[in-house]
């Protein structure tokens, strides 16, 4: 139970409103006010070079897996870790996007241990925070990181091996659990909603569900099922749709009600369909415009390579061959084909085929004094 | 260590003490143990119940010659032919959700409702991993390599493994020639949970009657991986000793599954009945909920003579 002479975590005021408006933001405002969206039929490239915002993403380089940044065009990539004997993949960047918190493997096979870490944006200040844990996500206010214990103290690759939910406080170091964690069991790619008071997350095998997608009740015990098939959801910053993996090659977006007690999901009103290979990890821009998607050909990974596991090629520290990261407009109805889509729909970010997943729109942001 | 079981355990001290040699009083005569002209040297020609150090209960069969397969079921499982199995060591029951927590594993299962229920939703590699898993915390050398794309297995490590599909048949089969070693199909409803009587789901390991070798759910509740890959040409290839499968083709590859399940019809739980299987292995949600699996070790010599000796110690 949480201490009630102390503010929980997840029901401290969620205070996004209250960020300085700094150059970043009056980029972004300048952006949307030049009417990117009125150049809906230009290349997506090119709409997105204009864009303030830059995306994060995993990639295996060197033997080594490494967080990477780059443009929202795919310009410019730059490796925020670059530590040979460290693995460092999953960056969730801080809805105020000062910060990244990530999970970082060290040792090989059942000897590795999983650890949660939160760096700067630019890739200073590095720190750990939590042992035999993983999938950590953003309270709306950047100031509370939610992760997920591991079931059992050995290390397993796969991406539910989870039990409870906790939540770290920065300013303060406190780790406490989620009300209800001793009845998450799991639970996996979880998010915070933009209104703090839900969680969403996949559950596989757990808590009486064969799989489903659930809205967890913040601070409290309710858990609803949004009766969605697939897995991975992810809210849009505005806090009006919700995008997820339908499939292993269909990404599908429609619109979601957060704000009553009984959450639910409409009918999908776009899907991204792509036939030849499989498609993951949708993120949403932060202007809830376009979704940077994982995308490249089914494996079970190479167990060959330095600090990479076996299983799915979509699960966290799996080496995915081929896998690039893509984007594509959210602005537009019915079916995206991405084998035949337009310019103006779809664009590659990156080429290089490293196992490029779990991407993070940002809009960059220094952290002020004493944050 | 030996465990007592009864009546059970008593008819296999009483087969080594006595000749080291007859097989069991039940045993019908498609099954010619090793021993069963009477050679003292000869490994036990009758199950040996034990329980391993880390709690779990298996049994040590004879090595001996059976016919495997039937000119009488589908394609696949033609033509019978004489296959020499080394002895082994299988579980008495199917892998449950306790095992699979004991050795700290995320269970997939569909139903999870009791801790004694086989586990099922196994992808072929996590029952390998299982196997492993089970290996170290027993002190024995790992089967599987962890580094191959396939868990290469090393048949000579004393670790746990899948049993091959030759060495499952001759455990179920347990000495003879018929469908079901029981006899009739009508009294399967007494050795296996099906879908005629399973309602539609999974059940506690050990509730029904074992067969003759005293193994347990070998003809229903979750079918069983095995390490060979499945091919349906196979028996006119087969070589007669310890027979492990043919070569990976390396595309479209599936695996062995051997056994009924809460879902299969009379038919389909006969114990020469061969399927094929994909592995899951590259989804990360699997959800063939009728699949589990249980392991198999090899018996040395030395370790058969070691079970003999402690059975010797425990008899009154």
């Amino acid at each position: 139970m949480p201490n009630r002479n102390k503010p929980s975590l997840v029901t401290a005021r969620c205070n996004a409103g209250r960020f300085a408006v700094t150059f970043p933001l009056l980029t972004a405002a300048l952006y949307l006010a030049t009417g990117a969206s009125t150049q809906a039929q230009a290349p997506l490239k090119d709409r997105l070079k204009g864009s303030p915002f830059r995306i994060a993403y995993e990639c295996y380089v060197n033997d080594n897996w490494e967080i990477f940044v780059m443009n929202a065009d795919g310009s410019q990539p730059v490796n925020l870790t670059s530590t040979p004997k460290e693995h460092e993949h999953y960056p969730q960047v801080s809805p105020d996007g000062t910060m990244i918190c990530f999970s970082v493997d060290v040792g090989e096979g059942r000897d590795a241990v999983r650890s949660l870490y939160v760096m700067d944006s630019d890739g200073r200040n590095r720190k750990k925070l939590a042992d035999n844990a993983r999938e950590p996500f953003w309270r709306p206010d950047s100031k509370v990181i939610g992760f997920l214990p591991q079931e059992y103290s050995k290390f397993n690759v796969i991406d539910y091996y989870t039990k409870g939910m906790r939540f770290y406080e920065l300013a303060t170091g406190r780790n406490e659990p989620h009300p209800n964690s001793t009845n998450l069991h799991h639970l996996y790619s979880p998010s915070f909603a933009p209104n703090g008071k839900w969680i969403v997350s996949t559950v596989h095998a757990g808590m009486g569900y064969d799989h489903a997608i659930l809205a967890i009740e913040a601070n409290g015990n309710k858990i609803i099922n949004l009766k969605i098939p697939g897995c991975r959801a992810c809210v849009s910053p505005d806090g009006k749709q919700l995008a997820w993996g339908s499939g292993d090659h269909q990404v599908v977006l429609a619109p979601i009600d957060l704000e009553s007690e009984t959450p639910s999901v409409g009918q999908w009103r776009l899907r991204i369909l792509d036939k030849t290979n499989e498609t993951y990890h949708v993120d949403w821009s932060p202007d809830s415009r376009t979704v940077s998607l994982s995308r490249g050909p089914a494996s079970k990974g190479d167990p060959s390579k330095s600090g990479t596991f076996q299983s799915a090629c979509e699960i966290v520290g799996v080496y995915a061959a081929g896998w690039n990261l893509c984007a594509v407009s959210a602005e537009r109805e019915g079916d995206v084909d991405l084998n035949s889509a337009s310019e103006a729909e779809f664009t590659m970010l990156t080429a290089n085929g490293f196992s490029n997943k779990e991407s993070a729109w940002f809009l960059p942001k220094r952290k002020e004094s004493g944050q | 260590m030996i465990r007592r079981f009864g009546w059970r355990a008593s008819l296999a001290l009483v087969a080594l003490l006595t000749s080291c040699g007859k097989s069991r009083p039940d045993s019908q005569s498609g099954t010619k143990p090793e021993g069963a002209s009477g050679n003292s040297k000869a490994e036990p020609s009758a199950p040996v119940e034990v329980v391993t150090s880390s709690g779990i209960e298996m049994v040590a069969l004879p090595g001996g010659e059976f016919l495997m397969g039937s000119d009488r079921g589908n394609a696949d499982e033609a033509p019978p032919h004489k296959v020499r199995i080394s002895a082994f060591l299988i579980d008495r029951f199917e892998v449950t959700h306790e095992m699979f927590a004991k050795a700290q594993l995320p269970n997939p299962s569909h139903w999870q409702d009791n801790p004694r229920k086989p586990v099922e939703r196994v992808r072929w590699r996590d029952a390998k991993q299982y196997c492993n898993e089970r290996s170290l915390l027993e002190k024995l050398k790992p089967c599987y390599n962890e580094k191959t794309p396939d868990f290469d297995c090393d048949y000579a490590s004393s670790g746990y493994r899948l049993p091959t599909e030759a060495e499952w048949e001759y455990a179920c089969r347990a000495g003879t020639e018929a469908p079901y070693d029981f006899g009739p199909a009508d009294k399967l409803r007494q050795f296996a949970w099906f879908a005629d009587n399973a309602t539609d789901k999974t059940h506690i390991v050990g509730e029904k009657k074992s067969n003759r070798w005293d193994v347990f759910d070998l003809y229903g509740n979750v079918s069983e991986w095995c390490e060979d890959v499945y091919s349906l040409t196979y028996y006119k290839e087969s070589p007669p000793l310890d027979p492990t499968g043919p070569p990976n083709p390396g595309k479209d590859v599936k695996r062995v599954m051997r056994g009924g399940s809460w879902k299969a019809s009379a038919d389909m739980c006969r114990a020469t009945l061969r399927q094929g299987e994909r592995t899951g292995d590259s989804d990360a949600c699997f959800f063939t909920d009728y699949c589990g699996f249980r392991c198999v070790r090899r018996a040395t010599p030395e370790e058969l003579q070691q079970l003999r000796n402690k059975l010797r110690r425990i008899a009154p």
